[in-house]
This record gives C-alpha cells, sequence and structure tokens, in this order.
C-alpha cells in the first residue's frame, strides 16, 4: 500500500492537491483515535508517574512533587524486603495459577471434546465464569471460605471430614491456596474454552492417521493434538497476561493481603503504599516494577504465540 | 479374543471415569455461583446460623432491602446499576469505533514499524490497572475528570481499544481483499465498501469484541474504586463494597446485588456465544 | 500371508444403516478397490477395516486375527487419506518416521527406513521441507512415504487422488500401480472414479446403497456388468440403454417400431412381452468404415448424428436411436456436420440385456 501511495504523490495532479492541503496516510488516520486516547489516558499517567516516582511525593503535601531525590525509592525498594517477598511471592503465584489454569482447562476442553450429548449446554456452563467480576468472585469465595458461615466449613463438618472449623482465610498457607482456588476457578474457563476451540479445529485426518501409524492415545494426543493446540494455549496465555494484575481485585477482598502479610502480593502493597500511606512516589516507583513485570508476561507469550503459529504454518504476523 | 475383550472392558472404565469428571468440573464451576443466587434469598439469620441449616428459607427481604433503598444498608442500587449501564456501554460503543479503524488499518495497510505499533498498544493493555489508577486519579485529580461518567469511560475505552484491535485485526485479515476491490469496482467508495461488505462479514468478530469490552468495563474494580467517589458516579463492583462495614459484612445484601450484577453479563454473553469463541480463536490464531 | 476377511458387516447409525452385512475376502497381496458413488459406504467399510469406524455387527479379521475391537495401532496396517493428513508441525523426513519413532525403533533403523522410502518416492531433496512448503503431489507422495515406512500387512487408500488435479492424478495412478508391484501388500483403496478402478484393480468391488453390488476382475465388470448401475458405472461413456419389449419371433422392439436381434447369450433368459433394457457400448456401435471390424454379428443402422466430441484419436458421436440418445466411438475420425445421418454396425454379440424392473443382466 505505502507503495501505492508513493506513486500517487508523483502524479502530477496528485502533487497540485497535496501542496493545497497535505494528506496524511489513511493507516494513520485510522489509527490516529487510538494513538491519542491510549496517550491521553495512559502514556501521559505513566509519564507522570515516572516522574513522580524520582519524588518524594505524598499525596497529603502536594510540594513535595517538586522534590527530585534520583533513584532513592528505587533503591528504597530493592533494599526492602517486604517488597521482595511481594514480588517474590506474586510470581509464584502466577507461576502456580497459571499452570493449574492450564491444566484443568486443557483438561476440561479434552473431556467436554469426548461428550456427545449435550454438549452445547456443558460448553455454555464453562463459560460462565468469565463473565464474572474479579471482584465479585472475591467476595463469592470470601463468603464460601468464611470459617464460620462459609460453604467450604460447612460442607466440610457436614460430611464429618472434619470437625474443626478450617481457618481457610486466617492461616497463611490456608489463605494462599484458597486465593489460588478463586484465581483458577475465575481464569481456568478462558483455558478450556480457547483449547476447545482449538480441539474443534484440528483436522480429523492427522489424528486417524496417527491411530493408524500406531500410536496410543496417549502418544497422538503427545505428538499431534497438543502441537495443534499450541497457538490455541498460547493465545489463551497471551489474553490471560494482559490482565494478570486483576488478582488484585480478588486478593484485595479475600485477605486484604493479610494474614500478616501473607498473601500480600505486588498490587496490594503498590496500592496500599500509595492510597493508605499516600506515599505516591514510592508506590509509583512499585508501580513500574510490575509494569514491567506483566510487560514481561505479554511480551514472552506473544512471541511463544507467534513462533506456534508459524511452526504450523499459519499467518506471519509479528 | 483375549485381547478383543480387555479393549472393551478398558474402554468402559474410561467412559465413567469420564462421565464422573466432568460431573465434577461442573459442580466445582456451577456450586458458587448457586450458592450466591441461594443466599440472596435466605435471610441473614439463616446465613448467619450456626450449625448451618441445610433446608433453605425463601424470602425476597434482600432484593427489597436493595430496590427499596431503605432498611440496612441503604445502598442506591439504581444509580450503580445506572452508572454502570452508562459507563459500560458508552465506553463500549466507543471503543469498539475506534478500535476497529485501528483493526483495520493494521489489517489492510502496510507501513513502517507497523508491528511495532502493534505490540506498543498491547502493552499499554498489560499495564496494571492498580499501577495506572496510582498517576491516573493525580492526573485526572487536576483536570477534575474525579467522580465523572466522563472520565471512567475514558480509561475504560483505553482499556479496550487494544484488545478490539487485536480481535478485528484479525478478523479483517482473513476477508479477502477482492471484497472490497469488487465493490469499489461496482461503484462504491472506499468507505461504503467497509459499510457494505467488509463490515458485514466481519460482524462475529466485532460482536466478540463489544463482549469483551463490554465485560471489561462492566466488571473492572481497581480503577473505578479509585476514580469514582460519590454515588453519582459509583458503578456496581464499587458499590459492593457498601454491604461490608469494618468488621461485618452483609452476606445477603450483598448476594442479591451480585445477581443483579451478573444478570445482564450472563444474557448478553449467552445471546452471542457463538461470535465469542469465533471471535477470541480467528482474532488470535490466523492473525 | 496377509488376507482381510469381512463377515456379514454391518455398520450402523442410530437407527441408519450404512452399510448391510458384507461379505469380502481379500487375498494376499491382492489390489482390491472399492469403487462407487458418495455415500454408497465404501468409505465406511475401508474405515472400518481401519478401526476407525466401530463395526456394528459382523466380524473383520486381519491375517487370521479377528480385529473387531482392537483399536488401529494394533492392526498393523497403513493408511493414506484423501487430504494427506500429513502432520503439519513435523518435517517430511520427521513425518515418514514418525510411525518407527512412536514404535520406539532404534535411530539407525529409523533413518534407513526413511531414506528408502524417500528413494522410491523420489522426496529425497525434500525431507527437511515442512508440509506447508510442498506441492500436492509432493504432499501426495509423502502421505504414502509415510504408509510405505510402516511396513504394513495391509494398506489402505481413502481416496488418496481426488484432491489432486487431472494430469497429476493420471501421474500419481502410474506410481501407486508400480508401488505396489514394487513391495506386493494387499492394497485396499477406496475411490469413487471408475478410472482409477479400473487401470489399478485386480479386483474391483462395486457398491451402492450399502450394499455390494458386483466384484470381479475390471475386464469382467465391463464386459459382463451384472445389473444396469453396474453397466452404466463401469467403462466411459457409460453403456447406452435402450427401452424396449421382447417379442415371441425372437426380437426386441424398441419404441419407435425397430427391430434388433436378442443377443445369443440372452435368448433363453427372456419370455416374449417382457420389459427390458438393451444395452451396449459406445464401442460397439461402430461407424461404417471408421472402426476396427472384427468378426461377429452384426447389425445396421443407420442414425442421425446431433453433436461431436472430438478427442483427436477418436470423435465421440451423440446420435439418435429409437428417441433416445445414443453414443458411439468413431475411429481415425473424418469431420461429421451435425444433423448428418451416418451408417452404423452394432456388435450384437457384446449388446447386453437388461430386465426393466430391477435392472438385472439377462445372461446364460
Amino acid at each position: 500500500m505505502a507503495k501505492h501511495l508513493r506513486v500517487f504523490r508523483h502524479s502530477p495532479e496528485h502533487r497540485k492537491k497535496g501542496t493545497m492541503r497535505r494528506r496524511l496516510p489513511e493507516w494513520f488516520v485510522l489509527l490516529l483515535p487510538a494513538f491519542i486516547i491510549m496517550a491521553a489516558v495512559v502514556l501521559i499517567p505513566l509519564v507522570f508517574s515516572l516522574y513522580s516516582s524520582f519524588t518524594p511525593y505524598k499525596l497529603t503535601r502536594p510540594s513535595t512533587l517538586w522534590r527530585w531525590i534520583g533513584t532513592a525509592n528505587y533503591e528504597k525498594i530493592l533494599t526492602d524486603v517486604k517488597f521482595w517477598a511481594a514480588f517474590g511471592r506474586t510470581i509464584l503465584f502466577l507461576t502456580i495459577a497459571l499452570n493449574l489454569e492450564l491444566l484443568f482447562g486443557l483438561l476440561i476442553a479434552l473431556m467436554v471434546n469426548k461428550v456427545t450429548l449435550g454438549q452445547r449446554t456443558i460448553r455454555t456452563i464453562l463459560m460462565f465464569p468469565m463473565m464474572f467480576s474479579p471482584i465479585l468472585v472475591g467476595f463469592q469465595f470470601k463468603f464460601i471460605f468464611n470459617d464460620n458461615i462459609g460453604l467450604a466449613n460447612n460442607a466440610l463438618q457436614a460430611l464429618g471430614i472434619s470437625d474443626a472449623a478450617m481457618p481457610w482465610l486466617v492461616d497463611g498457607k490456608l489463605a494462599m491456596f484458597s486465593i489460588i482456588f478463586a484465581e483458577v476457578w475465575m481464569s481456568t474457563s478462558v483455558f478450556a474454552v480457547l483449547i476447545l476451540a482449538g480441539l474443534f479445529a484440528i483436522p480429523r485426518d492427522p489424528l486417524e492417521a496417527a491411530k493408524v501409524d500406531g500410536c496410543t492415545a496417549w502418544q497422538t494426543f503427545r505428538h499431534i493434538t497438543l502441537p495443534f493446540l499450541m497457538p490455541f494455549i498460547f493465545i489463551a496465555m497471551t489474553i490471560r497476561s494482559l490482565d494478570v494484575a486483576r488478582a488484585y481485585d480478588i486478593v484485595q477482598i479475600m485477605t486484604g493481603g493479610g494474614p500478616a502479610g501473607r498473601t500480600e502480593l505486588i498490587w496490594t502493597l503498590m496500592s496500599r503504599t500509595g492510597y493508605v500511606d499516600a506515599r505516591m512516589g514510592l508506590a509509583n516507583a512499585m508501580g513500574y516494577v510490575s509494569i514491567l513485570l506483566s510487560i514481561a508476561f505479554t511480551v514472552y507469550f506473544f512471541k511463544k504465540l507467534s513462533a506456534a503459529r508459524s511452526e504450523l504454518g499459519f499467518g506471519d504476523k509479528i | 479374543m483375549n485381547r478383543n475383550q480387555t479393549h472393551r472392558s478398558r474402554r468402559w472404565i474410561l467412559k465413567s471415569l469420564h462421565l464422573l469428571g466432568l460431573f465434577l468440573i461442573m459442580a466445582v464451576i456451577c456450586i458458587p455461583g448457586l450458592w450466591i443466587v441461594l443466599n440472596s434469598f435466605r435471610p441473614t439469620v439463616e446465613i448467619m446460623a450456626k450449625p448451618p441449616v441445610w433446608t433453605p428459607t425463601f424470602t425476597l427481604d434482600h432484593y427489597r432491602a436493595m430496590f427499596g433503598g431503605a432498611g440496612e444498608g441503604g445502598v442506591p442500587v439504581f444509580q450503580y446499576f445506572r452508572n454502570s449501564l452508562i459507563v459500560s456501554v458508552a465506553s463500549t460503543v466507543i471503543a469498539i469505533l475506534i478500535g476497529m479503524g485501528g483493526g483495520y488499518a493494521f489489517a489492510r495497510y502496510r507501513f513502517r514499524f507497523k508491528n511495532g505499533y502493534f505490540v506498543g498498544l498491547m502493552l499499554f493493555r498489560a499495564v496494571p490497572g492498580v499501577a495506572l489508577s496510582l498517576p491516573l486519579f493525580i492526573v485526572f485529580a487536576l483536570v477534575g475528570l474525579i467522580d465523572t461518567h466522563i472520565g471512567l469511560i475514558l480509561v475504560y475505552v483505553a482499556m479496550n481499544v487494544p484488545f478490539t484491535i487485536w480481535l478485528t485485526d484479525g478478523f479483517f485479515r482473513q476477508i479477502p481483499k477482492e471484497f472490497h476491490e469488487a465493490a469499489e469496482i461496482d461503484g462504491c467508495t472506499r468507505w461504503q465498501a467497509f459499510w457494505k461488505v467488509e463490515f458485514p462479514v466481519a460482524r462475529s468478530g466485532v460482536a466478540a469484541a463489544a463482549i469483551f469490552a463490554f465485560l471489561t468495563s462492566w466488571n473492572e474494580f481497581a480503577l473505578a474504586s479509585q476514580l469514582t467517589r460519590s454515588v453519582g458516579s459509583k458503578t456496581m463492583p464499587v458499590g459492593l463494597l457498601d454491604f461490608t462495614a469494618e468488621f461485618t459484612i452483609n452476606w445477603g445484601g450483598m448476594c442479591a446485588l451480585a445477581v443483579l450484577m451478573i444478570l445482564p453479563a450472563l444474557i448478553l454473553t449467552f445471546l452471542v456465544q457463538k461470535h465469542l469463541i469465533a471471535g477470541l480463536t480467528f482474532g488470535g490464531v490466523k492473525g | 500371508m496377509t488376507e482381510v476377511t469381512l463377515n456379514r458387516v454391518v455398520k450402523r447409525y442410530g437407527k441408519h444403516e450404512a452399510v448391510h452385512g458384507v461379505d469380502l475376502k481379500i487375498h494376499d497381496g491382492e489390489f482390491l478397490v472399492l469403487v462407487g458413488p458418495s455415500g454408497c459406504g465404501k468409505s465406511t467399510t475401508l474405515r472400518m477395516i481401519a478401526g476407525l469406524e466401530d463395526i456394528s455387527d459382523g466380524e473383520i479379521s486381519i491375517g487370521n486375527r479377528i480385529v473387531n475391537e482392537l483399536p488401529p495401532r494394533e492392526r498393523n496396517i497403513s493408511m493414506v487419506f484423501q487430504n494427506y493428513a500429513l502432520y503439519p508441525h513435523m518435517t517430511v523426513c520427521e513425518n515418514l518416521g514418525f510411525t518407527l519413532r512412536i514404535a520406539k525403533q532404534p535411530e539407525a533403523e529409523i533413518e534407513k527406513a526413511v531414506k528408502k522410502a524417500a528413494g522410491i518416492l523420489g522426496l529425497d531433496g525434500l525431507l527437511e521441507r515442512k508440509p506447508s512448503e510442498l506441492s500436492g503431489g509432493e504432499r501426495q507422495r509423502v502421505a504414502m512415504g509415510r504408509a510405505i515406512v510402516r511396513r504394513p500387512d495391509v494398506f489402505l487408500f481413502d481416496e488418496p487422488l481426488s484432491n489432486l488435479d487431472a494430469k497429476l492424478r493420471t501421474q500419481m495412478r502410474v506410481e501407486i500401480k508400480k508401488l505396489h508391484h514394487r513391495v506386493g501388500n494387499t492394497i485396499i483403496y477406496v475411490t469413487h472414479d471408475q478410472v482409477e478402478a479400473m487401470t489399478l484393480a485386480d479386483r474391483i468391488v462395486l457398491m451402492r446403497d450399502g450394499h455390494i453390488v458386483q466384484v470381479g476382475t475390471p475386464m469382467e465388470l465391463f464386459n459382463n456388468p451384472v445389473n444396469t448401475f453396474s453397466a452404466t458405472f463401469i467403462g466411459s461413456p457409460p453403456m447406452n440403454l435402450i427401452d424396449g419389449v421382447v417379442t415371441d419371433v425372437g426380437t426386441i422392439i424398441l419404441r419407435n417400431s425397430l427391430t434388433v436381434p436378442i443377443p445369443a447369450v440372452a435368448r433363453k433368459q427372456v419370455v416374449s412381452g417382457q420389459q427390458v433394457q438393451f444395452g451396449f457400448r459406445a464401442d460397439n456401435l461402430m461407424p461404417i468404415g471408421h472402426a476396427v471390424e472384427e468378426p461377429g454379428e452384426l447389425a445396421n443402422l443407420e442414425l442421425p448424428v446431433s453433436l461431436t466430441e472430438p478427442l483427436g484419436t477418436e470423435t465421440l458421436l451423440f446420435a439418435e436411436l429409437a428417441g433416445q440418445e445414443v453414443q458411439a466411438k468413431m475411429l481415425n475420425p473424418r469431420p461429421v456436420q451435425p444433423g448428418e445421418t451416418i451408417a452404423f454396425h452394432l456388435v450384437l454379440n457384446k449388446c447386453h440385456v437388461f430386465d426393466a424392473g430391477n435392472g438385472k443382466a439377462l445372461r446364460d
């Protein structure tokens, strides 16, 4: 297209027109609104926050915005045990949650794919958690894991499995489990639905060929189904990685980072530092670490996605 | 013959395991949601009862309280619902218009740094809401957009544009160039060719993108909780917090609001669920 | 020794029965072609042999093992699919060696087998390519190579050539035949194309609506079709069929009171007054002076020609006989004007008579 445009400009009639009013390329006009809104709502605040992360800015004392303190905030973070603990915990949380989601999603998709009767209904139910607001999921599981009146404990006691009330959200380890459970409950469907779509898209012939070629069910899955599914898995991963931080909503509601900071993730720590302690500069510095983290995830899965695509001979985008 | 027999019995065992697994999955997915619905109809005494009451009593108290705006808490549900609806619908429509233009540009034109622009846009989407909320709060406070519908709409448009671009790009790419070329030869302008030929074909992709945009706006909490302050602009996810006091939570009332919150999303999604999956996979895989 | 035996094999989908009790014995080393129009059950039958479809009733054995419940992998077969079914994420080399790698053969073995198959099929230069970088014919050859590498008891081909263009199809047909001569395995081949069936098969199984219509060598089917379906399906152009009634003086009276003598083989099978169809191939309706005349019972006809289709060495003439259109072959063709009347010889001893009711051939 660019080539076409150049030809356009050199033709005499258009040059005349061009001197009267410079024509922007069409692609640019089409993308301009997107650029403007992104710049206004994301870029400018980010630039501002980048600047403020080099100041001791406190919401309560606006004048602090103009004091440059260099990288002091970052140094503070990097030497802060609490921050590193939250950072490490976030990585751990994401690793466990994403892997479980993938595993369960794959398992569910394979099972649903085998269903012949009522598959549509099951697929509809599968999408159910996708519609839940993360904060709602947080409340829902806060309720269910409530040690006094929650469904989890009531059921355990009624079934006679445990007499004592399990302190789901009070004990550090159990709280982490509960949060991961909620996160996995919410996000597994994205994987299941996309992988299921992938299963539908697999041509039948290679699967049958593999069967005839002597593959067991496992070998067929390992050598044929899985490679076909990889692009779908990475799309799910990419979509998820765009949104990893929504776990913040869940954690904020369920435990608020407690008990005693045992479920503190980088996002809850940041929001407390910013809003409760009003130390914006410091919080923004943390924010930048969290942004880099999200971007790292996204870029990683995007790369994987395009690699998987070209492996199967799909498009060559990116 | 013996081998034939073992294969038959193994198949039977696998089938039973399959059914059991499916049942468990469906139970885990459905029970939490049903629990919420069930409790929205139970009196508070019963919810709080120890030992638990397993045979539920039916009451509409929570809904009455919620819509009456009176009683415990007195949550202005109607306003929250209205705010949510205005913000979500407006931001969805704008995001789709802007995003579709962008998607079309990426699908149909070639220009320098195209992939760079694309990845850049996606990375903006990856910025965590919490991290963005801090500086955005300050900037919005400066320009007076805090606690307004417009402020929130702008934010959600920015959140949804990148993903919309991604999805629609994939869809427009599926449409052969010949479509609009034929339309232009038949006498359409480029603009007409787009609306009359390419847009209808890419409709399911646009529908999917719209649903995602709507759900994102409808359900967003991290930004809304900071950028809204009063009844005039608070959305429902933020409104849920109204049911929590220092040490107690009005579970019944919250469940009722939760049901109200899920219903529109549920209906909308089921209406277009076919497009949803098609949209997601087309946009991504064959992109 | 690999015989494949089908014993009253039935396939049901719910209440609908797609294959009705097929009995078939395929000999060791035989090239058997299942042919028929789409939906006749030929592919279903093949897929039941492969183990890709459950067998609703009856028994299939390969060698002397009953394989009804065995999964495909335990049947030691290879299959070439219509859409090639190459694994897109593997190179040609990996595709070819896949089945051996699954069977955990030593790497050296695999390499040897792959080399050999690649040599047979002329794939040597393509081993590092991915399927998406191959042409249709090359993909087809890789699919065949993958089948060879396994060294199966039986090869199954499911319409392997139908996605290729006409020229390539002819080429690949020859390659498949050569392949059979070289490896000598039992081959079961499904196609809807009667030319493929005629050129490839040792024996043809003609199917329709889930039943076997006729089994025999290509020439048997061509020369002695058991019914009108077989007569029109096998051979190109299809056999000419003219409605008629048997008279009591040893002739068949066609629609416009034209009569032809009853061919000798059918004479004892017909009764006077019977409604029949009189059939003959285009090759046996010969324009006088433009055919290889053989000794035989001939009838003279003069027919108006409405249309010609020149094919080079011969021209297909569309003529009118007893109110119906018939086709004739003109060798050493000369230009023919539409509407021109031409004198023909009809070779009576190569004509067929079919019952008009059930279509069965009337023959001693």
